[in-house]
């Protein structure tokens, strides 16, 4: 279940950074100002505040064991 | 006493607690193998591991490269926190799989995970001196890096009683001398305190630019009267290469050796997965305030040229020391801070350089006492190297960076995809490395940066990552031909 909702919080940030261009502008247009930062520096800033959050919450829930791991980091013994 | 007195004073107190720190995690080691040396033992802690990470993490290229970067493109360096974010999101795919392994392994070189997951094979140990090979040259290249930031902080902050060359010089045989007596511990240990004072003299040092512009929105005002275009919404190459650099050093970095290392030290998974938390949020009190810094640059310090705009950190903190005796305290603490950041990468870098020259390149044994000495002798081997080229900058720190990451991206296939792919095998690998590093170098040397705003390295990676691919299925389908021909020679 964790791990799931970690994939999920992963692939959220994936859309964050897609958002963080400004793909949705014209080029060379020029910006309005907020919170003293041109209008396209705001929102992806925005974006990359919302991404650290989740990554955050997404390293925490993640099972980092320190006990032995099985045989193979794969799975199937096929990397010895 | 003016800003060249102070920084001379705060050179001197900085450069004897280094060495006090040094003697003190000499007599804290266990033993001289290359785990106690290397990986502090494997004992890190999460405060520590976290300022290590912080402290490595954020360099020369961070405080001096980055603020040149942002006066040099203006407005869309904002993709710089968005980068340094994306590379604690992309260890995500390493560190969970790695780091169980790595303890139970004993790992003390990024290239012992090569050797477990394909040394049986017979392209096995040609893959682990090439992963070797790119990681040393990237290695290089960075400490290349952070000599030249330091040659330019010191000369700058002492006003030229040290000059460029008496700051690279000096720093780096202080470097190389307190990282052969204390090892990953006096690093980390120094990391930490490095870490703080960074953190506390950037926060001051735009608080002031910001008061004496008159805010932020003043700041972009300025920005655009004099350079509307670095304001605008940036054009379809420059989005392009938004992308880019995000792939770029949101994959590379995380093979970055040296952050492998520490992956490798901490002290336990839950250290670890904390340390990671606590990082996602850095590159807003660094990243961005460097680019800020940066911006603010614009107005102040009209005109300077490409390689210039490197020294705009030096600069500012020049003429807010000129601008009242507090002031001259305050640039000396943020001096201390940058040089500490600096050469706390440095070391790092140093460390990891003798530990991969050493263990993956020359196949020495990683739990014998020799390979220590012998890392430490090649670490000052290259530094030698490096302290010559820095006398003579050529290409701007950010470049530098561009280089280091386009040749480490090729690595990524052999931890990223052999980590999660369960069926990769060596030859493939070595194949994909090759060709990646082959268009990447190959660009470079002939002088192409970017096609189109994507980086040649981000290109030679879908390369490799195509010959991995295509060799993969070549051999899967020779296999299953060999075997069909046994089958039906057995029917027969």
């Amino acid at each position: 279940m964790a791990r799931r909702f970690r994939l999920v919080l992963i692939a959220l940030i994936g859309v964050l950074y897609l958002i963080s261009i400004p793909w949705y502008r014209e080029a060379g247009e020029a910006p309005a100002i907020w919170l003293g930062l041109p209008d396209w520096v705001a929102v992806a800033l925005g974006c990359y505040l919302a991404a650290a959050a989740l990554n955050a919450v997404a390293w925490l829930i993640t099972d980092l064991p320190d006990e032995d791991p099985p045989s193979d980091p794969t799975g199937d013994g096929a990397s010895r | 006493m003016n800003l060249g007195e102070i920084g001379l004073w705060a050179l001197g107190a900085y450069t004897l607690i280094l060495m006090g720190v040094a003697e003190v995690a000499r007599r804290a080691r266990t033993d001289l193998t290359p785990s106690d040396h290397f990986l502090a033992g494997r004992h890190l802690g999460v405060f520590v591991l976290f300022l290590t990470l912080y402290a490595t993490t954020y360099s020369g290229n961070s405080l001096l490269g980055y603020p040149g970067e942002a006066y040099r493109r203006g407005y869309s360096w904002i993709m710089a926190t968005g980068f340094m974010i994306s590379i604690i999101v992309t260890f995500h795919a390493l560190v969970p799989r790695l780091r169980p392994l790595a303890v139970r392994e004993r790992f003390v070189s990024p290239g012992d995970w090569v050797s477990f997951r394909f040394g049986a094979e017979p392209a096995g140990p040609a893959l682990r001196v090439a992963i070797g090979g790119l990681m040393g040259l990237a290695l290089a290249n960075f400490l290349l890096a952070q000599l030249i930031a330091m040659g330019h902080v010191t000369s700058q902050v002492t006003e030229g009683a040290v000059p460029y060359w008496g700051g690279v010089v000096g720093m780096a045989a202080m470097i190389l001398l307190y990282e052969t007596l204390g090892g990953m511990r006096a690093v980390a240990w120094t990391d930490a305190a490095q870490g703080v004072l960074m953190l506390l003299g950037l926060g001051a040092l735009l608080a002031w630019l910001l008061g004496e512009a008159g805010g932020l929105t003043e700041v972009t005002r300025q920005v655009s009267a004099l350079r509307p275009e670095v304001v605008a919404v940036p054009d379809l190459e420059e989005r392009a290469n938004w992308v880019s650099t995000i792939l770029l050093l949101g994959l590379a970095s995380v093979v970055y050796p040296q952050a492998i290392q520490r992956v490798y030290a901490a002290r336990s998974g839950r250290a670890l997965k904390r340390a990671f938390a606590l990082m996602t949020f850095m590159p807003f009190t660094t990243t961005l305030v460097v680019t800020l810094i940066g911006l603010a640059a614009i107005p102040r310090l009209e005109g300077l040229g490409e390689i210039q705009a490197d020294t705009v950190m030096p600069r500012l903190l020049g003429e807010w020391a000129a601008s009242g005796a507090l002031n001259a305290m305050l640039a000396a603490v943020v001096f201390i801070g940058a040089l500490a950041a600096i050469m706390s990468t440095a070391d790092s870098v140093l460390l990891s350089l003798g530990a991969v020259v050493a263990v993956d390149l020359l196949g020495r044994n990683r739990e014998d006492p020799a390979t220590t000495k012998l890392g430490k002798r090649i670490a000052a081997l290259v530094m030698l190297a490096a302290v010559v080229t820095a006398l003579w900058p050529a290409v701007t720190l950010w470049r530098l960076i561009e280089l280091k990451m386009e040749l480490l991206i090729q690595c990524v296939p052999a931890f990223l995809l052999a980590l999660h792919w369960r069926r990769l095998r060596a030859m493939p690998c070595l194949v994909g490395v090759v060709v990646g590093t082959l268009i990447a170098g190959g660009a470079a040397l002939a002088g192409v940066k970017r096609i189109e705003g994507i980086h040649v390295g981000v290109i030679g990676l879908a390369a490799n990552l195509a010959a991995v691919a295509a060799v993969e299925w070549a051999q899967g389908r020779g296999a299953s031909e060999s075997a069909e021909d046994m089958r039906l020679g057995r029917s027969r």
